[in-house]
């Protein structure tokens, strides 16, 4: 029993570092991706600074735009990478393949979810340090630490946010499309990734913070920039919050995978092509 | 010329179809209208909220006009380039269009009408919501509407031929070179001074603006729509220099995309990549 069970971890585990990997081999095979991947990024969010500028907003909202930046990053790669991916292996034929193996789904979107991660820190990366260093944006590093810690907490609810939604996305056609899109300036807006998401009112505040990153970034510039960050939420009360909201997506999303799966094999929308 | 317009209006129609036929129009109309609206809200509140007062509503009318006409830039450009690597890798019809009697290059500028169609009903809504929401006078008394539809027509055939070269640059380069495609548009976002005033930027990278045709098309359509320019770097100039400017660049696109989509399809068919495979 024992070593059944040591054996289901193994495999399960193989599948998490195998699909992660990858996604790590593939961020780095082509140069053009990395280039891609951390300059053009970076100029984007470099003419919202600008704008700020023109604006003659205060310096620490240089900081906010540069940190929304950055976990817009994840925020994309949770819709691109997480949510459509399931999408994108049917349209590939190879969707089938995952499902025959004896590993669990969960496994397979971990494996994603760490894969994923891993690549879009690099693009991270490359808006936080240009940030700092291009526009000198003030990022007290004194407490990296407590930040760093919320945004791990953080990452962990979206990319379980992002299972639910791969679980959508797995039966959904080309509509998956223009809901990515449809998920990415409206969310932009509603979890406050540019300004302080209180500033658009405690109402529509709170329902934004239903997305972890909403919650996330909030904590995080509290973290940085204490009350001048204009949180929505006692800082204390964030990290217990995406706790909870890890778990609950966590749950939700077994269940969801395998609800939509057996739906898929019942109305025979698990394939698209004959390979 | 009548077998071009065939081919246009078949691309067109297909484009429409791979871009439509999932939905119905009404719920297609809220995902295509959903991103400009967020877009100019996002604005709406920075320059709210961030400027702390700084900003006058002129200058949020100045930075909305440049955003609002950015969707045709952003939609087209990244479209066109698009539908090569869609229908090279998902459909897999690339290859079959290319066996088929008509040229590629038609076909591409037929299938990106369609994005200039949803591009200009984004565009079309979010200048009615700046009048009717946020209370922002678009047109002023002396805006000829007629010589506002010439302009944005003459920056987008510009922006079609831009779009072709990065079409051509699609045909030899793998599914994620996506990102510098995307990333060129955000470069542009940036440098055309679209949400800012160009005299913001340091002179290196005001020098690159003045270089690029879409600083000049936008500092037209919000002389068009305001009545006065918002760029001081670009004061020197009349209308007339800004028109001459737009309309040399469009000449120069036209014959750059011709010649490098030519250069980049033949490669393409050398290399053996027009039924190559690389979404992994």
């Amino acid at each position: 029993m024992e070593s059944r069970l040591k054996q289901v971890l193994a495999m399960n585990l193989a599948a998490v570092f195998a699909r992660a990997g990858v996604r790590v081999k593939a961020s780095f095979r082509e140069s053009s991706w990395v280039i891609g991947e951390t300059i053009f990024p970076f100029l984007s969010m470099s003419a919202f600074v600008l704008v700020y500028r023109g604006l003659h907003a205060p310096r620490e909202y240089e900081g906010f735009v540069v940190l929304g930046g950055a976990m817009i990053a994840y925020w994309n790669n949770v819709i691109w990478g997480m949510a459509s991916q399931f999408f994108w292996e049917r349209e590939q034929g190879q969707l089938q393949l995952y499902l025959i193996t004896p590993v669990s789904r969960m496994s397979i979107l971990i494996g994603m979810a760490l894969g994923g991660i891993a690549m879009t820190t690099t693009r991270a990366a490359a808006i936080l340090i240009g940030g700092m260093l291009l526009f000198h944006v003030e990022l007290p590093l004194s407490r990296a630490l407590p930040a760093f810690g919320l945004f791990l907490l953080t990452l962990g609810a979206a990319y379980s946010l992002g299972m639910i939604l791969s679980s959508l996305f797995l039966l959904w056609g080309r509509e998956v499309w223009h809901t990515a899109t449809i998920l990415q300036e409206p969310i932009y807006l509603f979890s406050g990734f540019y300004f302080p998401v209180s500033a658009m009112g405690a109402a529509v505040a709170i329902a934004g913070s239903i997305l972890p990153v909403t919650l996330g970034l909030d904590g995080i510039r509290q973290v940085f920039y204490g009350k001048a960050a204009h949180g929505l939420l006692p800082l204390a009360w964030i990290p217990p919050i995406q706790v909870a909201l890890t778990l609950v997506f966590l749950l939700v999303a077994s269940v969801m995978l395998r609800y939509m799966e057996n739906l898929g094999k019942h109305e025979g929308r698990l394939t698209v092509r004959g390979d | 010329m009548k077998r071009l317009a065939r081919v246009l209006r078949a691309s067109a129609w297909l484009g429409w179809q791979v871009e439509a036929n999932w939905a119905d129009p009404l719920l297609f109309l809220i995902y295509a209208i959903a991103k400009p609206l967020a877009t100019t809200l996002i604005l709406f509140f920075m320059v709210k909220i961030v400027s702390q007062g700084n900003a006058t509503g002129e200058t949020f009318r100045f930075i909305f006009i440049g955003n609002t006409f950015f969707i045709y830039v952003t939609e087209v450009l990244i479209g066109i380039s698009w539908t090569v690597f869609r229908d090279r890798e998902d459909y897999e019809t690339l290859k079959y269009i290319y066996v088929a009697p008509m040229r590629l290059l038609p076909y591409l500028l037929g299938r990106a009408f369609t994005r200039v169609g949803t591009a200009t009903v984004g565009v079309v809504v979010a200048l009615l919501f700046g009048r009717l929401v946020l209370g922002l006078s678009i047109g002023a008394t002396a805006t000829n509407w007629l010589l506002l539809v010439a302009a944005v027509a003459l920056g987008l055939v510009g922006v079609l031929w831009l779009g072709i070269i990065l079409a051509g640059t699609s045909l030899v380069v793998a599914r994620h070179s996506m990102n510098l495609n995307e990333g060129l548009s955000g470069l542009f976002y940036l440098l055309c001074g679209a949400v800012f005033p160009l005299d913001v930027l340091p002179a290196w990278a005001r020098s690159i603006s003045l270089a690029l045709p879409f600083t000049y098309w936008l500092e037209l359509l919000r002389r068009l729509l305001t009545g006065r320019g918002f760029a001081a770097s670009l004061s020197g100039m009349t209308d007339a220099d800004l028109w001459k400017v737009i309309a040399l660049a469009t000449v120069g696109l036209c014959a750059l995309a011709i010649l490098w989509f030519g250069w980049c399809e033949r490669v393409a068919r050398d290399r053996g990549l027009i039924d190559w495979k690389t979404n992994y």
